[in-house]
């Protein structure tokens, strides 16, 4: 047992209400610079729909991700030691500007300084790429909220699968359904950005499991960016180097949560530590797509396990680690009551940000004039959700439906549970029925519902100590660090060597 | 040691005179330079000068040199050696007529020469010339008419097909010729259907092919020589191409930019071809087919209908 700790995280999807505030709070602090516009290290998508990049989903064409290869082995989709010299001076699995979006700004000065005339001056919308005037194609959240038309939603990836009438269902008229999806850097266990760095820029941070690109190190090479499955790797166009989300650690390492975490309105974010074992990480991610959410979930360990506290402590992870882990909100949500799944496991990446599946309302069919739900029932069944399982199951268990079906069974048995206690206009003896049938206690049902609905600051963010002079110990003499700190110059990232 | 042997030396030579010691080695020391120089002068004569000129063996290319001094001063050759072509071009009329005698063929600015070497160079010929029979008359080729064979064999050494015997480069690496077709021969050198009548004939050109002189065949051929009977071929080759014109120089250019378009085109698409799965665009397209399927209207665009109403 190889016992390491990562801070991770769980979105609880039910909650969002797809107000954008992390995103927006994410590019105020970190991506609001030249050559990093088009960078959503956060962003909200809607679902069904495309997101960012465009169709980002779509393996068959973007390539991210591992695949496993018929002898066995793990391979890169979209490079390998042999596929790079061939294609040494051109990435071909690169996405375009036209699949993220040519980001721009508005001339407001013509506001002030038009000349007059019969009309009113406009704000004119210009690239902020070359400076000219833009006709504005896409953005990074083009279709949000549907934007009016299903171009991008029908092309959803996780639609595959589905049937023609559950298709026609999601965006029929007064049918239509959809929830949001928003997403950051996974801050994966087996990281397909940092296995195809061919210049070692990119890396794991040892004591918290954040994966960073070094913008000393960084090449221009680009393959994190066409190996990233969820396309959370960037190239800045005008430095020269990629970027990506850095889970805010300089606010995490004063004890602050990350900017978007902060920002959340819905609060859906949770973060805390996780313990897993890292012997397990290549076994873990040879599974086949059925066993892979289940193998991934194994991984985590057990913080009040002593033999796990025995071996974490060999490893060095001091004592508030250990207790950060204990308290850990992410450890209930994935480990204890197993309602968060990780975002498209199949990509073999082993994502450590997880999500809580979101309910959504009951089918409905209209025979005649009046909308007819399918269930009477107040909290239904959830095999007629409008957003179908399987569209869910794609999402979040690689197709299939099994964890996908537990964690909402079990969010509805929390419903019922809550309803009898608070309302009780339903009896109770029905709510036990279904408590039992999700798998689920009184206790852990109150757990839940404390949890996702009664949670303050230091419930959803149970941030350890960092102990970065721990870190820089293996470097440099810490006090010496301590003095030094804030002198000399910071150099920015510059293209070249 | 050297102190050492100086000491020895003394109680060697005791019985001799201190003087006639000195006297001794010093005409040893200025004889010996002298005879070094005179063979250098000889060697680099027979290397860069034989091909065109003789001393009392007729004229070649060049006029022969015997008795040059006697034609011209000096001064004025040692400034026209240096740099025949600055001095045909400045108008000199006597370097107008050489060039006249030599029918428009420029003495090339031979590697290594500086005025030093050009007097050592006069001082050879002077003396030289003073024989009755000078080393530098110039070889003896053989004056039987050529065959066939001969013709042919000089093609196959021009083009390469047969090898010359001390591993020289192939003619046509850098020269063309009639008959070649375009990419036949190289365009470095000039074009050789005329060196024939250009160089005045067999034993001048012949002779020229001892040891190439030019700066740019010299070091090629210094050190690969070709053989006689391989200068004869070849000669052979030169006489019978005289009588045809050269090689179109432009239809070889055009023939070779139409050939690198039609690469350049043919790895293009092999690129595109090998490179068929890389990734062009996802949003235009899904975006721009539902447009297309929209306008063609709703009984063929299927899904895009509802698009369509939204569209209204």
């Amino acid at each position: 047992m190889q016992v390491r700790s990562q801070v991770s995280m769980v979105f609880h999807l039910d909650k969002c209400i797809g107000c954008h505030t992390c995103s927006i709070a994410c590019k105020n602090i970190w991506t609001d610079r030249k050559g990093a516009e088009y960078m959503w290290w956060n962003n909200v998508e809607t679902k069904p729909g495309t997101g960012f990049p465009t169709k980002w989903e779509d393996q068959e064409k973007y390539k991210g991700g591992f695949e496993l290869a018929e002898n066995g082995k793990l391979n890169i989709k979209s490079t390998s030691k042999t596929k790079i010299v061939p294609n040494i001076f051109h990435n071909p699995h690169m996405p375009t500007m036209d699949d993220y979006y040519e980001p721009w700004t508005y001339d407001y000065q013509n506001l002030f300084n038009a000349p007059e005339g019969s009309v009113q001056p406009t704000a004119r919308p210009i690239s902020m790429i070359d400076g000219k005037d833009i006709d504005i194609q896409a953005g990074p959240n083009w279709d949000d909220d549907l934007s009016g038309s299903p171009i991008y939603a029908e092309n959803d990836a996780n639609l595959e699968g589905l049937t023609e009438r559950q298709r026609h269902e999601l965006s029929a008229i007064e049918r239509l359904v959809f929830f949001y999806f928003p997403r950051i850097c996974n801050h994966c266990l087996n990281p397909c950005c940092v296995a195809s760095c061919p210049s070692g820029a990119l890396y794991k941070r040892g004591e918290d499991g954040i994966v960073l690109i070094d913008q000393k190190r960084c090449r221009a090479w680009r393959s994190c960016v066409a190996a990233c499955p969820y396309k959370k790797t960037y190239f800045n166009w005008f430095t020269g180097k990629s970027e990506k989300c850095i889970l805010c650690f300089p606010r995490l390492e004063t004890g602050q949560a990350p900017a978007c975490f902060h920002s959340c309105v819905g609060r859906i974010r949770y973060l805390g530590v996780l313990l897993y074992d890292a012997d397990r990480l290549e076994e873990v991610a040879k599974l086949p797509d059925e066993e892979l959410v289940e193998g991934h979930r194994s991984m985590i360990l057990d913080p009040f396990d002593p033999q796990v506290i025995a071996e974490a402590r060999k490893n060095g992870i001091s004592e508030a680690v250990l207790e950060a882990a204990q308290n850990s909100p992410v450890y209930k949500f994935v480990k204890v009551w197993k309602i968060a799944l990780p975002p498209h496991i199949e990509y073999r990446t082993l994502p450590m940000l997880f999500y809580v599946p979101p309910m959504s309302p009951v089918q409905a069919s209209k025979p005649e004039d009046t909308i007819k739900h399918n269930s009477d029932n107040l909290f239904h069944d959830i095999d007629d959700s409008r957003v179908p399982m399987k569209f869910l199951a794609n999402l979040f268990g690689a197709g299939h439906e099994g964890g996908v079906r537990y964690a909402l069974a079990k969010q509805k048995a929390v419903r019922w549970h809550r309803r009898a206690e608070t309302v009780g206009d339903v009896d109770r003896e029905t709510a036990d029925r279904i408590l039992r049938e999700a798998n689920c206690s009184r206790e852990e049902a109150d757990a839940i519902y404390k949890l996702t609905t009664l949670c303050k600051f230091e419930d959803r963010f149970v941030i350890p100590p960092m102990h970065r002079e721990q870190a820089i110990e293996m470097m440099k003499d810490p006090y010496e660090h301590k003095t030094e700190v804030g002198f000399g110059f910071v150099s920015g990232p510059a293209r070249g060597l | 040691m050297k102190f050492a042997l100086h000491v020895n030396s003394c109680s060697l030579v005791r019985g001799w005179g201190k003087a006639s010691f000195r006297i001794a080695a010093t005409l040893v020391a200025m004889a010996l330079p002298a005879v070094a120089m005179g063979q250098e002068s000889a060697r680099y004569f027979r290397a860069n000068c034989m091909t065109c000129h003789t001393i009392g063996g007729g004229r070649l290319t060049g006029p022969d040199l015997k008795d040059v001094t006697k034609r011209k001063d000096k001064e004025w050759l040692i400034k026209f050696i240096q740099n025949p072509s600055a001095m045909i071009d400045s108008g000199d009329p006597y370097a107008a007529k050489l060039l006249e005698e030599a029918r428009g063929v420029k003495m090339p600015v031979v590697a290594g020469m500086n005025a030093a070497r050009a007097a050592d160079m006069i001082a050879l010929i002077e003396a030289e010339s003073k024989l009755p029979e000078s080393q530098f008359q110039g070889a003896k080729f053989s004056t039987k008419p050529f065959t066939d064979k001969d013709r042919a064999t000089g093609r196959a050494i021009f083009v390469g097909s047969q090898k010359l015997k001390n591993g020289g480069t192939a003619c046509n690496s850098c020269h063309s010729m009639y008959d070649l077709p375009a990419f036949g021969g190289g365009r470095l050198g000039p074009d050789l259907t005329l060196v024939y009548e250009r160089l005045k004939g067999r034993k001048a050109l012949s002779a020229w092919l001892i040891s190439p002189a030019t700066e740019t065949m010299q070091p090629v051929f210094k050190d690969h020589p070709l053989e006689v009977e391989e200068i004869n071929s070849l000669v052979a080759y030169f006489e019978e191409a005289a009588g045809h014109t050269e090689a179109n120089a432009s239809v070889t250019r055009i023939a070779f930019l139409l050939s690198g378009l039609v690469l350049a085109t043919a790895i293009i698409f092999l690129f595109d071809v090998l490179w068929k799965g890389r990734f062009r665009a996802v949003r235009r397209p899904l975006v721009e087919g539902i447009r297309r399927a929209i306008h063609r209207g709703p009984q063929t665009a299927g899904s895009a209908s509802v698009a369509a109403e939204a569209d209204g």
